[in-house]
């Protein structure tokens, strides 16, 4: 089985210039196969459809989050509305200030193995699958490859079928 | 007798020496412009120096005159090692909230508070160290308030730099001082920290005019400090005891290091030892491989690369140019020394400064008497007032601008990473008058004590 193969097409994604109030909103409607469920994270393509970053749900919590909190450990000597006073001032930043933008990404035709290799070492659990142009068609979930692996695990047949 | 006064004030200017000469120039030159790191051309310099046999392995990991002085390097590794043990325990987070609900929120008894506790604890930590330790409780607690974080980071900076004026173990140029003139812990202690306790008070006291009626805070926010609860920093407070013990151990150690004739690297050495048995860590490696290795190097390289221009006679030389200049007046060659370091240190990195400066003090020295060698020579009654005056003038003169000292540097980048970045010009606005007054007192101090009162 190949990446192409049990990732999910892309219907949704973020463009850089958007703010982020308006990437919170497509990130809590978004299509997820055929449900409009939410996604954790979705792909930020330019203009011409290239690839520039991934906005996630982490990467919103790491904006509200002072980056003086990571030097030290001071979680214990916050205050109530500290947060939504942090969310009200990231919400017109741009996407493109906040968005991962080393993206690491499969290729159609990878094996998964390779997929599962990139999420361990980078820590991450949504994989963006690129074709030979290097145009994003589709994602590949931590899920999903749970899933692969189980039904290998219990000989069912992973052939066709979603 | 005459042969000796004319060796000692003739220079060869052969091809050794302009090629040593060359690499020095280039090396300090390019750390200037930051092009390339400061530790790479450092280690680059000094392996040049090395190839091109101006001097041997043999010097510059074995001659403490003519290379590495691994006082100063066992000293700072030592130090970071204990540091880094006691991070991790709270103790302080713990320091600055509490310091900051003593002030009882009011902002301008933080500004006052925390500036103190910064000063106070650079003079037994490095700067950096300091600086980043209270930089985050400041934003945290600016945050809270409300207020504007840039005055107290920048007040904060310069208290670490006054701070770390006051002791042997306070500021890398005194490290290397003490090294090289063979200074103990209390020396710096009877000699520097009075007038640097004068002008923290006078500095705390400035505070007051520049930043006293700008500072205010509603009474609700206030109480958003009042309700944090400085205990809960304490992540280990088992292991925070027994690294107050050993710290405490340490610091003894240093103030007796002298009497029991240890070298101060010794009694660092001994103290990260102690804790690193008694702290329970099993495996060392992250501990060991958090100390600052490029500013390690950077110090390694450096004194390579002065072997190289002391063995080719270039510090003579500007010695013998120091020496023309004030015609040996010692109290002339002090006040020049402390003035003209602290402008060279607010712009330039005050550690090749000091690199350079001390030997070229020791042959200034060995000018002016010629007769006396050794320690005699090094603690000569008209030589001790240039050392301190060196020590001041370097350590100081870091305030006067956003890149004269490393912690500046550091809390400049952290205050830009929060958006709210330190313009070059607005730290020298501040920065610089507040170094000025502070050399003025240090230049009252030197005048009256040394060369008025003579005690």
């Amino acid at each position: 089985m190949k990446a192409e193969d049990l990732m999910i097409p892309v219907q949704d994604y973020l463009k850089p210039e958007q703010t982020l109030k308006e990437a919170v909103n497509l990130l809590k409607t978004a299509k997820k196969g055929e449900e409009r469920v939410g996604a954790k994270g979705l792909p930020v393509l330019d203009e011409a459809g290239k690839l520039v970053g991934m906005l996630s749900m982490r990467d919103i919590l790491k904006a509200v989050h002072p980056t003086y909190m990571d030097i030290m450990n001071l979680g214990k000597f916050t205050w109530d509305g500290m947060l939504e006073e942090a969310a009200k001032k990231i919400a017109d930043k741009k996407v493109y200030t906040l968005m991962s933008k080393d993206v690491i990404t499969v290729k159609e035709e990878s094996p998964l193995m390779d997929a599962v290799d990139n999420m361990i070492k980078n820590n991450i659990k949504r994989l963006p699958v690129v074709d030979n142009n290097g145009k994003v068609t589709g994602m590949i979930y931590e899920r999903d490859l749970f899933f692969a692996i189980v039904k290998s695990m219990l000989n069912e047949n992973i052939g066709g079928e979603k | 007798m005459t042969e000796e006064v004319k060796a000692a004030t003739e220079v060869v200017m052969g091809t050794q020496f302009w090629v040593a000469t060359a690499i020095f120039i280039l090396v300090y030159g390019l750390i200037v412009t930051e092009k390339i790191h400061k530790t790479i051309l450092a280690i680059v310099g000094a392996a040049t120096m090395i190839i091109l046999r101006i001097v041997t392995q043999e010097d510059a990991f074995h001659n403490i005159e003519l290379g590495v002085d691994w006082n100063v390097i066992f000293l700072l590794i030592s130090m970071m090692i204990i540091i880094n043990i006691m991070k991790p325990t709270g103790v302080f987070e713990y320091i600055a909230i509490k310091s900051a609900k003593i002030a009882k929120g009011k902002p301008f008894a933080i500004m006052a508070i925390f500036s103190t506790v910064t000063a106070v604890v650079s003079a037994f930590l490095d700067n950096v160290t300091t600086v980043l330790l209270i930089a985050p409780v400041t934003m945290l607690i600016c945050q809270a308030l409300e207020l504007d974080v840039v005055p107290f980071l920048l007040t904060e900076a310069i208290a670490s730099n006054i701070g770390g004026t006051a002791t042997l173990i306070g500021d890398p140029p005194n490290i290397m001082i003490a090294s090289k003139a063979q200074l103990d812990f209390m020396a710096f202690i009877y000699h520097l920290t009075p007038v640097i306790i004068i002008c923290l008070i006078v500095y705390v006291i400035t505070l007051k005019f520049v930043f006293g009626r700008k500072l205010k805070v509603k009474d609700e926010l206030r109480q958003r400090i009042m309700e944090m609860n400085e205990k809960e920093a304490i992540k280990d407070p088992v292991l925070l005891r027994k690294s107050l013990v050993v710290l405490a151990i340490t610091i003894g150690g240093f103030i007796f290091h002298g009497m029991l004739h240890f070298e101060p690297a010794t009694i660092a050495l001994a103290g990260a030892g102690l804790l690193l048995l008694v702290s329970g860590i099993k495996e060392p490696h992250h501990i060991l491989a958090e100390a600052e290795w490029a500013t390690l190097f950077f110090f390694i390289g450096l004194f390579i690369i002065i072997g190289g221009v002391v063995k080719v006679g270039l510090i003579k030389w500007m010695s013998i140019k120091v020496l023309e200049i004030t015609q040996g007046n010692l109290f002339g060659t002090s006040m020049i020394i402390m003035w003209f370091s602290a402008f060279a240190s607010a712009f330039i990195d005050n550690i090749p400064y000091v690199a350079t400066m001390n030997p070229l003090i020791i042959d200034m020295a060995k000018q002016l008497w010629p007769n006396v060698t050794g320690i005699e020579l090094l603690h000569h009654p008209d030589l001790m007032p240039i050392w301190w005056s060196l020590a001041l003038g370097a350590c100081l003169g870091g305030n006067g601008t956003a890149i004269g000292a490393s912690a500046n540097v550091v809390v400049c980048g952290m205050a830009e990473k929060m958006g709210s970045p330190i313009s070059f010009k607005r730290w020298m606005l501040y920065g610089m008058p507040l170094m000025i007054q502070s050399v003025i007192i240090t230049t009252i101090y030197v005048w009256l004590r040394y060369y008025v009162l003579k005690i």
